[in-house]
């Protein structure tokens, strides 16, 4: 059977701008427009070629959807749109500054665990990361905008260490909630 | 002249055939069936009135299996021959259920492949079977109220079932002769009850804490489209821990000894009752003549019931709030709704309020609520209403991924990732001349694999022998709407593949399933043959009424004269055959047409796709307007 062939790119799946910033209204809007039309739930009483194409497409938009609404997945779509490969992006010089802080944020979460009363400095920490993750999806935006693709994505790379340190807080916050 | 029809394209213009559909509320506890009849969804009681059938079958007499309020009549006589709360046991390795099965005193077989089967009077059976037997008394009253066969059944699920379990309840379903539409995911089913008539956007949490499964879901509403945007929940946990928390108390004060399993379930159903009446009394007293050697009454308060349960009602906020982070919501929840009878104990209301600060919607009946969202879907899967008013985009409960190297699971497909999906990821070999990959694929949310749930293992050959790691070897996952899971392996230098539709090792293959389903039907009445002729005609009869308004829609459009030829004599030739008796015939006309008709029905894909775009300039015009 064939695949769906879709030579179009995901932000012309969704018929809007290749760009970093984003109307997530329109996104949404569109998103459930096309899931309407192509959902296998609209192929229950179709051909078993049909159900198997309604899965793969829906599917597609799904991969779409998710990548395009989060900024650090649409920021490496973006990269990947431009002919940087995974390696290529990957291998970014990072300034010994930010490892630096990384490492000190990460202590800190280890020692999370430790403290009598850590829900509180356990908030304060996810809410320094994530403004960090802001300063830097502003500074990847600028970057991609005037075709600076190397310091684009190396701020991408930065906002992968800190989604990361994200996840490992929200780890750790379960597993303070389950105690 | 003939006046022209008129027809709205991809509507058939002869007249509408409503079909017969229901949706199942296979639960714990107690099981459902409702349908849509005049646009309403209402659930279909049996001939004495009841809506309920208890979830129990009797398995003292061969060959008879006694279900529902029979069958749990029995249940203090003959305990281990009547089966309780065995969705408990859907899709779980008999190690894991050994508990279970202990605290329910069910003797289990010395399975073979770690699966299931409780020994009874009437042999071993497999949780399946089980379920089968009570699906089937569903289907023969949903038969007999709607005046013929079912041409198909929405059939719903905990959220959190993991693969093993809905591929059990499915079985399950074939097994009683249904023909599935879509498994569908309680609280989902629940959203859909309450979201027709509703308000039109917002987001609704569904609390759904049933016999013995607790599920919590966050949807957000958009115009009739339910977006689950996270689930969570515990499948060990349920109304039955209720009752076993209230018992435990009462043998505990009553001072009596360990007691046999009949008296042991007889104190569970003195619980039960003492539960469900301390939701609008204050203190009642447990009668324990015939239950307990020394009889007797142990009285206890709403007081003490609550501090009993109370630590199991904390265990479903945690999850609460857990699904609520993954939902990552920018504003709070609109409207709760509730599900499961135990939901009408206060402190579970109170909780609830509480922890959402907002008071749950409890209009529906909430042990009913499932059973008529499912009728609604399963209302629209089968056609009756062809423009389609809702649409449900549900995510899976449970990360999917593989072992690597250590032990270690590489996450796939996270949890709450909207369905169907479709992720590839690349692997490598780690030896030099290795010629064979063996994949091992979990679900669960640890880092270590023997923390997870083991799904299936399968593997890759015919590697070329390469230096390590320079073999590139694509893995991937498939999940359709229903939840279960597809999974592809495939060298990219060499083309070598493999690929697994995942059946866990303790569910039914598929030969054992054929082969029930023959031993069931040589029973039956039915005639075989009949029966193969009759859905052959009705698969090339959907074919041809498929095709026809396709071909009225888009045919002129999208197919040159001479593809249009092709497919038009192809139908001739199927349209022919169908008033004949050769049922192989038709199989394979029906399987031609369905080839030749490919290309077109990817090209009215692709279409529908730029329509859908097209359309959402005015849809976004709308949404200006009301904000």
């Amino acid at each position: 059977m064939s695949l769906p062939d879709f030579q179009r790119n995901y932000f012309q799946l969704f018929d809007l701008p290749v760009d970093y910033a984003l109307d997530l209204v329109q996104l949404g809007t569109r998103y459930r427009q096309l899931q309407r039309e192509l959902h296998p739930d609209r192929y229950a009483g179709a051909s078993a070629h049909e159900q198997r194409l309604a899965v793969q497409y829906s599917a597609l938009i799904n991969e779409a959807y998710a990548t395009l609404r989060k900024p650090l997945p649409r920021a490496l779509y973006l990269l990947e749109l431009a002919g940087m490969s995974r390696e290529n992006i990957a291998g970014q010089q990072i300034d010994g500054g930010f490892l630096m802080a990384q490492m000190e944020l990460r202590e800190k979460l280890e020692s999370m665990e430790g403290l009598i009363a850590p829900e509180s400095v356990l908030d304060h920490l996810v809410t320094e990361i994530s403004e960090d993750i802001t300063v830097l999806q502003r500074q990847f935006s600028q970057a991609y905008s005037v075709g600076d693709l190397s310091p684009a994505a190396s701020t991408c790379v930065k906002m992968q260490y800190l989604d990361k340190l994200l996840q490992e807080a929200e780890q750790i916050e379960s597993r303070l909630l389950d105690r | 002249m003939a006046l022209l029809h008129i027809a709205e394209p991809g509507q058939s213009p002869l007249p509408h055939q409503v079909k017969r559909a229901v949706g199942i509320d296979l639960g714990t506890t107690n099981s459902l069936v409702a349908t849509v009849r005049g646009g309403r969804s209402a659930v279909l009681p049996d001939e004495s009135g009841e809506v309920m059938l208890p979830s129990v079958v009797n398995y003292t007499h061969a060959g008879t299996p006694l279900v529902g309020a029979g069958a749990l009549a029995l249940a203090a006589q003959h305990p281990a021959d009547t089966l309780m709360s065995v969705k408990r046991f859907m899709g779980r390795g008999s190690k894991d259920a050994l508990s279970d099965a202990q605290r329910s005193h069910y003797r289990l077989a010395a399975g073979d492949e770690g699966l299931v089967r409780f020994i009874t009077g009437s042999g071993e059976l497999s949780p399946v079977e089980v379920s089968a037997d009570i699906l089937r008394i569903l289907r023969q009253r949903a038969v007999a109220t709607l005046g013929g066969e079912i041409d198909g059944a929405v059939i719903t699920v905990p959220a959190y079932f993991d693969e093993a379990q809905r591929q059990a309840t499915k079985d399950a379903a074939t097994l009683a002769g249904l023909r599935v539409l879509r498994l569908l995911n309680e609280p989902t089913a629940a959203a859909v009850a309450y979201g027709l008539d509703s308000s039109e956007q917002g987001v609704i949490a569904v609390y759904d804490l049933g016999g013995g499964t607790f599920d919590i879901s966050i949807l957000r509403l958009h115009k009739g489209v339910f977006e689950v945007l996270a689930t969570g929940g515990d499948t060990a946990l349920g109304g039955d821990d209720l009752d076993a928390a209230l018992a435990d108390w009462v043998l505990q004060q009553s001072g009596a000894p360990v007691l046999a399993a009949g008296q042991y379930r007889q104190l569970q159903a003195a619980a039960r009752a003492a539960k469900e009446r301390l939701s609008t009394e204050l203190a009642v007293a447990v009668d324990l003549t015939g239950v307990l050697p020394s009889g007797g009454s142990i009285r206890v308060t709403r007081e003490t019931f609550e501090s009993l349960v109370r630590p199991l009602v904390k265990r479903t906020l945690r999850s609460c709030r857990r699904c609520l982070r993954d939902a990552q919501l920018e504003a709070g929840i609109d409207n709760i709704v509730m599900v499961g009878g135990s939901t009408r104990i206060p402190l579970v209301r109170e909780a609830v309020a509480e922890f959402f600060q907002r008071a749950p919607l409890i209009d529906i009946d909430p042990d009913q609520v499932v059973a008529l969202g499912a009728a609604i879907q399963a209302d629209i899967l089968v056609g009756n209403r062809p423009e389609g008013d809702l649409l449900l985009l549900d995510v899976i409960p449970l990360s999917l991924g593989i072992e690597t190297m250590g032990g270690l699971v590489e996450k796939i497909v996270p949890r709450n990732t909207t369905i169907p999906v479709s992720r590839a990821q690349e692997f490598t070999t780690f030896k030099d001349g290795q010629t064979a990959l063996a994949l091992h694929i979990v679900q669960g949310e640890r880092e270590m694999v023997s923390d997870c749930r083991s799904l299936a293992h399968f593997e890759l050959r015919g590697i070329p022998p390469m230096v390590a790691g320079a073999a590139r070897i694509r893995v991937t996952f498939q999940v359709d709407a229903d939840g279960l899971l597809n999974v592809a392996a495939r060298e990219e230098i060499t083309g070598a593949q493999a690929s697994v539709t995942v059946k866990p090792s303790f569910g039914l293959s598929d030969d054992q399933i054929t082969s029930m389903l023959q031993a069931s039907f040589s029973h039956a009445v039915e005639d075989k043959l009949a029966r193969q002729l009759a859905e052959q005609r009705l698969a090339a009869w959907q074919l041809l009424e498929g095709l026809k308004s396709a071909l009225a829609a888009d045919g002129d459009a999208l197919l040159n004269v001479e593809e249009r030829g092709v497919i038009a004599a192809q139908m001739t030739g199927l349209q022919a055959l169908l008033d004949g008796t050769d049922a192989d015939a038709i199989r394979l006309q029906t399987e031609r047409l369905g080839r030749q008709s490919e290309t077109f029905a990817t090209r009215r894909m692709d279409r529908s796709i730029r329509e859908a775009l097209a359309g959402v300039a005015l849809d976004a015009l709308d949404d200006e307007v009301m904000q």
